[in-house]
């Protein structure tokens, strides 16, 4: 039996279930507005272009990051053997000057200064020669490849290859904005990225999907892109004869399986001058050994140290200043370890003391291994008989070079930087009793002097240096070409415009 | 009872009507508030609401970020049905809050959230801190006037002394993927 319903109850219901849709209608306007506004509150000044290489235009929408970071300008520190100032590394250790014979860091090596001088500090020195064109001077163009966020601008142009092809002076007015925001950045989301095929390409040969790495061990790979061993592949799969970068990983990290890879493709950076041995030149090994370190096994990045969080008007952000901890000590040690600060510099230069106390002596017998197999050479030894003493040398020095350019190894990893230097010594001993025994076999049974090179010029000169004319070369470069690359970029920068929003 | 539901004829298509509209619109409200983020622990669900950012941005610059997200502290972990009460409780709280634009400048830690906050402390730091005798108080301890929160004394941790919804301006909120830009993607699909 139907009862008929008033009509109003009727329109009682039509108007709640109107005043409901109403309502929630009103509220998802009200999610879709404030979901709106948090790009307004969170609107950065500046839209900022995928290849954006300029670092004060990044630096108008993170100003402490930004301000914090050209304090890598900043060449007041100087720890016990490093820090930020200027050192000329072949004043200091003439030795040097000798077991680069025949390579270009023979010529001039300082201890780097902050990432805003690099490249300044590329252009000055002696290594890259004096130009005087496009086509001319010692290097390849790859050896721009770790100094500018102009470079993934440019490799995103033209691609790798063509990047590192061609001389150094060839992408010259290219290049002029110090390594910066765009080189660990992504403009968009801020994110850390890889903007370094050499090393995205490494990891994926060892089998690691760079995309399943963490946060925290990209605050550690961003610096992996350029603290890490490398060498120039001209026997690439890409083109032949261009010096592809290349990271030597493929069977790991430590110095014996670096050496090993190396070995296997008969590589080689240079041959010496004096012993013709056929040389490797290890490249600041700083990720690789840090790896082995204590820090890396907890988890520790290098950013956790170098670049410590701050606090500015009660923000917490990250200090772009990256430096020596040792110069800041209250922020990067005393966050875990709480021992009062001298303490803790007494606990890194202990380390450091002893780990350079044998390095020396490493570099002294290299530095007689080489002499001497030069004097064999002289009294007519044959390739046969100096073949295993030459390999004997490169394999020494591989380790003393993995270990010394490894700036901070005695730090991040001390015993296994005192596990490379007792491997070294070992080989380079070995190889001067094959060449005694050499020697003998020669009709010799003699000490060969060990060379005066108590200062850069003598050593210099003993191996056959002018440094005078490199000097003239540069002074003329930096008059007649630099400002013409200076020019070209000045025009093409000021094309761009900043887009503020 | 089927009279009352059931709509007359001549009402048919207008209460169809309105029940699509009142079903699409409910769907879409579903869509753009993210509803379904709710059910996990992802700290980027608290972010949804942007006056969350702060606590977000100093939670991912401390050491916590490694270790524990916004549920491991601010949800109890006693027991499921407890854990999803607090966390529906908070959550229709912060939204009304939200909507209505009732949001402080300063974000305040409410009399709830503190006892959750404190026995998390206690359920992670336990082992570390079991000889700490700050480790036996209870709540009612604190608010007796006998014991101390611990951060009472951990004051930064983890979200650092100063809170406001102005307090970091140049935040740049998360995406998850770590993104390699496309031409060295490109690279290596040319090499495969």
């Amino acid at each position: 039996m139907e009862k008929k319903r008033k009509s109003w109850i009727n329109w009682l219901i039509f108007a709640i279930t109107a005043v409901v849709v109403f309502s929630l209608g009103m509220l998802a306007s009200s999610v879709t507005e404030r979901k709106a506004e948090e790009s307004f509150v969170y609107k950065p000044k500046v839209k900022l272009a995928e290849w954006e290489p300029r670092n004060e235009v990044w630096g108008e929408n993170f100003e402490r990051q930004y301000q914090s970071y050209i304090k890598t300008s900043d060449t007041s520190f100087r720890s016990k053997y490093n820090g930020n100032a200027m050192i000329d590394m072949l004043e200091v250790d003439p030795r040097l000057v000798i077991l680069w014979a025949g390579y270009g860091f023979s010529k001039d090596y300082k201890q780097g200064r902050g990432h805003f001088y690099a490249v300044d500090d590329v252009v000055n020195s002696l290594r890259t020669g004096g130009p005087t064109g496009a086509d001319d001077g010692p290097m390849p163009a790859t050896c721009w490849t770790c100094k500018s966020p102009d470079v993934p601008r440019l490799m995103s142009e033209m691609g790798p290859v063509e990047f590192y092809k061609g001389k150094w002076a060839g992408k010259g007015h290219e290049i002029v904005n110090h390594i910066g925001c765009a080189d660990c950045h992504e403009p968009e989301s801020m994110n850390l990225t890889l903007t370094r095929p050499a090393l995205v390409e490494a990891l994926e040969r060892q089998g690691k999907d760079i995309n399943s790495f963490s946060h925290q061990e990209m605050r550690s790979l961003v610096c992996a892109q350029c603290h890490s061993e490398y060498y120039f592949n001209k026997k690439n799969k890409f083109e032949e004869g261009v010096p592809y970068l290349t990271f030597p990983w493929d069977n790991g990290f430590s110095v014996e399986e670096m050496e090993k890879y190396y070995d296997d493709i008969e590589f080689k950076d240079w041959t010496h001058k004096l012993s013709k041995a056929p040389m490797l030149k290890a490249q600041h090994p700083g990720y690789e050994v840090y790896m082995t370190g204590i820090h890396a096994e907890r988890g520790v990045s290098c950013a956790d140290c170098h670049m410590p969080y701050k606090t500015e008007g009660g923000q917490k952000f990250t200090n772009h200043q990256m430096q020596s901890p040792l110069n800041n000590i209250a922020n990067s040690c005393q966050v875990c370890h709480r021992e009062e600060t001298d303490v803790l510099v007494k606990n890194v230069y202990d380390r450091q003391d002893k780990i350079i106390e044998n390095r020396d002596k490493l570099e002294e017998l290299i530095v007689r291994a080489h002499v001497e197999a030069k004097q064999a050479w002289d009294w007519g030894a044959t390739d046969e008989q100096m073949k295993d003493i030459l390999q004997g040398i490169r394999h020494a020095q591989w380790r003393w070079d993995y270990a010394a350019a490894s700036h901070g190894g005695s730090f991040h990893s001390p015993v296994e930087i005192g596990r490379v230097i007792s491997s070294g010594i070992a080989e380079a001993q070995e190889t001067r009793i094959k060449l005694a025994r050499l020697f003998a076999e020669l009709g010799h049974n003699e000490e060969v002097p060990y060379p005066d090179i108590s200062t850069k010029a003598k050593a210099q000169a003993f191996i056959g240096l002018d440094i005078e004319k490199l000097k003239k070369e540069k002074e003329l470069f930096k008059i007649n070409l630099l400002p013409k690359w200076e020019k070209l970029a000045k025009e093409r920068e000021d094309k761009w415009p900043v887009k503020r929003y | 009872m089927k009279q009352y539901i059931k709509p007359p004829k001549k009402w048919r298509m207008p209460v169809a009507i309105l029940l699509g509209a009142f079903i699409g619109l409910s769907i879409y409200l579903f869509k753009v508030s993210n509803a379904t983020s709710y059910l996990s622990d992802a700290p980027e669900t608290c972010i949804n609401c942007h006056v969350m950012v702060p606590e977000y941005a100093s939670w991912n610059h401390s050491s916590h970020r490694e270790h524990a997200n916004c549920n491991d502290c601010h949800v109890p972990h006693d027991n499921m049905i407890h854990k999803y009460y607090f966390k529906a409780g908070d959550g229709i709280r912060h939204a009304t809050m939200f909507t209505l634009r009732k949001e402080p400048e300063v974000i305040k830690i409410k009399e709830a959230g503190i006892e959750v906050v404190q026995n998390n402390c206690k359920r992670c730091h336990g082992f570390v801190n079991e000889n700490i005798s700050a480790n036996n108080w209870n709540i009612k301890d604190v608010h007796s006037g006998n014991g101390k929160l611990c951060w009472d004394c951990h004051r930064e941790v983890p979200h650092g002394k100063v809170h406001s919804l102005s307090s970091t301006p140049n935040v740049i909120l998360p995406q998850q993927k770590i993104k390699t830009p496309d031409w060295i993607k490109k690279q290596i699909e040319n090499r495969k």
